[in-house]
């Protein structure tokens, strides 16, 4: 395991809020930069994230170029709200319409590959309750102000020794502390580093994003991390302590439902990496119970399991990028 | 006067063009709890977006004020004021309010009293940048604490008390009512009754004590008989209540909160003596503590009626459509005011809910209140507001 890395790749927002100095490390790599904000129902948040995403870092310090929201088909106001503060609002049904279509958060993020044009994506959850531009400059630091650094990825509350005889907790939610971390800690050691594997807040160049794969739900961050490790190694990665994050929780019978995406995420890739072979397929259905009437019942459920390519590998894409 | 008034449309239009950046800052300032006696973090927080907008001079004062002067090309000439209370009602010392925007609204606790107002005050540096204008006069940014309830004011009293230079005028910001143009302020006293009855140790000790309720009630209906005059115009407003703990057990505490209004001091005055004299009948009468307690107190005090100020103001809020309605005010209008200080208040926006859960102001409005503030510091500057 590569213990240096936590300590060489983890930074703090506060040491990128010098706003000008970004600018100019963008200026000087003659860089472009888009923020994309996948929603499904967010009308309560996005404009918040929008505002204060724009009014910073567009129009009084130009480090983002373009915003663009990626929507999976809200059913409230998400999409006329954010379309009245004039960013992009596309819907994913739309783009590449000739493909299958799915839903989920990995979805948007891959199509958003193909219609922003930035060199640097940040993706942003649509969720936040206490959005700050730091969630999007703490994140684009290390790609700007470092050569090595392809990848960034958030995480929250700080893990670091206050003092010598005080620890925080890692602020590592449940899936990642009970599903996760014992995952990685079994097969790749190396990415326990990672605070917060799940943090939907990350960035990175296109040409990490391209040449991979995106499970399009909730199985996107874990086969993210899994596949940069395994193309490029631990050192083009770097993670960010944002501070706190506010928002949604989630049932534990959601959770469950996206830990079990997540294992079967991780399965797939260990396969795949031919550091295990399963002897058996995997059922397909998430079976959780339910108390009705006085009965336990069963619930089945199939998550989303779909995964796209890298989209580098599909023509239209390399003709519109390449 | 007319040529700063031909800049409103312009105004407006440019101030649209950075809507995000207003509300940005009305957010991020607003987010942070403020109740008073507790701003320290939000004044901090004010500070550091002031600084961030490179405003020349940002500091807190002793007395807990952020300040921030923009420096005017003439130093002889005496400082303009903005000044918009940074303390909010809401009590609530959460670590984070929690505003929402929509493509119409701000909600959340506080907004409109007075943390859009807060929010505006910070982007004016921006603004003024945008518009391009510089001033003759330093222009001083002042988001006092300590303004509201028992903060009497303080904090802007002794700012004023202890500025060393005169002062040209002032202009104070309300987030709501677009078209308030307020020049007076009512002499007032505000005031709490309180009423402690010995809890018993004895629960059936405790059944035969006198009802602190019931005694607040008298004091209420006591209040209610005075004789009001006409003139000068006063009135008695008995604004808050609370008591009791559970609904089968005798009060043994119970409080209002009144406050005394009148264009005339005197006025107020005698009817605080009048109320005092009731507090201290019922506290022999009954078998319980009764105390009257002044949280707060102001003078009555105005601006002339065709000030050029108001004149200006009034002008102002014509060319921009809306109608115009004045009402006192207390606010730290009245402690400049008292200070032979012309001053108005303004308000900016329209709302709603103003201290219950849902507060709310309304984004489109905004642009064109905002727009007020550099047409009538412009005409202050050129000492078109000045008395001759």
């Amino acid at each position: 395991m590569n213990n240096n890395w936590i300590e060489a790749n983890t930074f703090h927002h506060s040491q990128f809020k010098e706003l000008q100095r970004l600018v100019a490390a963008k200026e000087r790599k003659n860089l472009s930069i888009s923020l994309c904000l996948p929603t499904l129902n967010e009308e309560k948040t996005i404009a918040k994230e929008i505002v204060i995403m724009k009014s910073e870092l567009m129009t009084r310090y130009p480090l983002l170029d373009e915003i663009v929201v990626v929507d999976s088909g809200s059913t409230d106001h998400t999409r006329d709200i954010a379309a009245s503060y004039d960013v992009r609002v596309v819907e994913a049904d739309n783009i590449l319409p000739q493909l299958a279509k799915y839903k989920g958060k990995g979805e948007n993020l891959w199509k958003a590959l193909f219609v922003t044009v930035g060199d640097i994506i940040v993706y942003i959850d649509a969720d936040i309750k206490n959005i700050h531009h730091r969630f999007a400059y703490g994140l684009l630091g290390p790609l700007l102000l470092t050569d090595h650094i392809r990848f960034t990825k958030a995480f929250y509350d700080r893990p670091i020794a206050e003092d010598t005889n005080k620890y925080r907790p890692s602020g590592g939610g449940r899936v990642t502390e009970l599903v996760v971390r014992p995952l990685f800690s079994m097969f790749m050691p190396d990415l326990t580093q990672i605070m917060q594997p799940l943090s939907g807040e990350y960035a990175g160049y296109r040409s990490i994003f391209e040449n991979i794969p995106f499970h399009i739900g909730y199985g996107v961050e874990t086969g993210m991390l899994i596949d940069i490790h395994e193309k490029w190694g631990l050192d083009v990665m770097a993670q960010v302590d944002l501070d706190r994050r506010v928002h949604r929780n989630q049932d534990t019978k959601a959770l469950g439902r996206m830990s079990f995406v997540i294992i079967k995420t991780f399965l797939d890739r260990m396969e795949r990496l031919r550091r295990m072979e399963l002897k058996q397929e995997l059922f397909e259905s998430m079976i959780q119970y339910a108390l009705a009437a006085g009965k336990l019942q069963a619930e089945g459920s199939i998550p989303e399991r779909y995964e796209r390519p890298p989209i580098i590998e599909l023509a239209e894409y390399r003709e519109k990028f390449v | 006067m007319d040529r700063f008034i031909d800049l409103l449309p312009a105004f407006e239009a440019e101030i649209r063009n950075i809507r995000e950046i207003i509300i940005s800052n009305i957010v991020l300032i607003g987010q942070v709890p403020a109740p008073t006696f507790h701003e320290q973090r939000r004044a901090q927080r004010l500070v550091e977006r002031l600084a961030d907008f490179q405003v020349d001079e940002c500091t807190i004062d002793d007395f807990g004020n952020p300040i921030a002067i923009i420096r005017g090309t003439s130093p002889s000439r005496p400082p303009i004021f903005v000044v918009a209370h940074l303390d909010t009602f809401s009590q609530d010392q959460e670590e984070s309010y929690n505003f929402q925007v929509t493509d119409k609204i701000i909600s959340g606790p506080g907004v409109s009293d007075n943390s859009a107002a807060v929010g505006v005050l910070a982007s004016l540096p921006e603004i003024f940048r945008r518009l391009k204008l510089c001033f003759e006069s330093d222009i001083v940014l002042v988001a006092p604490t300590l303004c509201l309830g028992r903060g009497n004011l303080k904090s802007i009293r002794r700012l004023l008390r202890n500025w060393a230079t005169p002062i040209r005028g002032a202009i104070c910001l309300e987030s709501v009512e677009l078209g308030r143009l307020n020049y007076y302020s009512d002499g007032m006293i505000r005031g709490e009754v309180e009423c402690s009855s010995i809890a018993a140790v004895d629960p059936w000790e405790r059944h035969r004590k006198p009802n602190a309720i019931l005694v607040i009630n008298e004091v209420i209906n006591t209040i209610l008989s005075l004789r009001l005059p006409q003139k000068p115009r006063c009135q008695i407003v008995i604004g808050k209540i609370s008591g009791g703990f559970d609904h089968g057990n005798i009060a043994y505490e119970a409080k209002i909160g009144f406050e005394i209004r009148s264009d005339s001091d005197e006025m107020v005055k005698d009817l605080y003596g009048q109320i005092r004299d009731i507090v201290e009948e019922f506290d022999k009468r009954f078998d319980v503590e009764l105390k009257l307690q002044r949280i707060s107190n102001l003078n009555a005090t105005r601006l002339r009626y065709n000030h050029p100020l108001i004149k200006c103001g009034s002008r102002i809020l014509d060319r921009l459509g809306v109608e115009t309605f004045s009402e006192p005010s207390e606010t730290a209008l009245s402690i400049f005011l008292h200070r032979q200080i012309p001053a108005i208040t303004l308000g900016l926006t329209h709302g709603d809910n103003f201290h219950q859960d849902g507060a709310m102001i309304e984004i489109e409005p905004l642009c064109k209140g905002i727009s007020q503030i550099p047409a009538l510091i412009m005409a202050m500057d050129h000492g078109v507001c000045d008395e001759q």
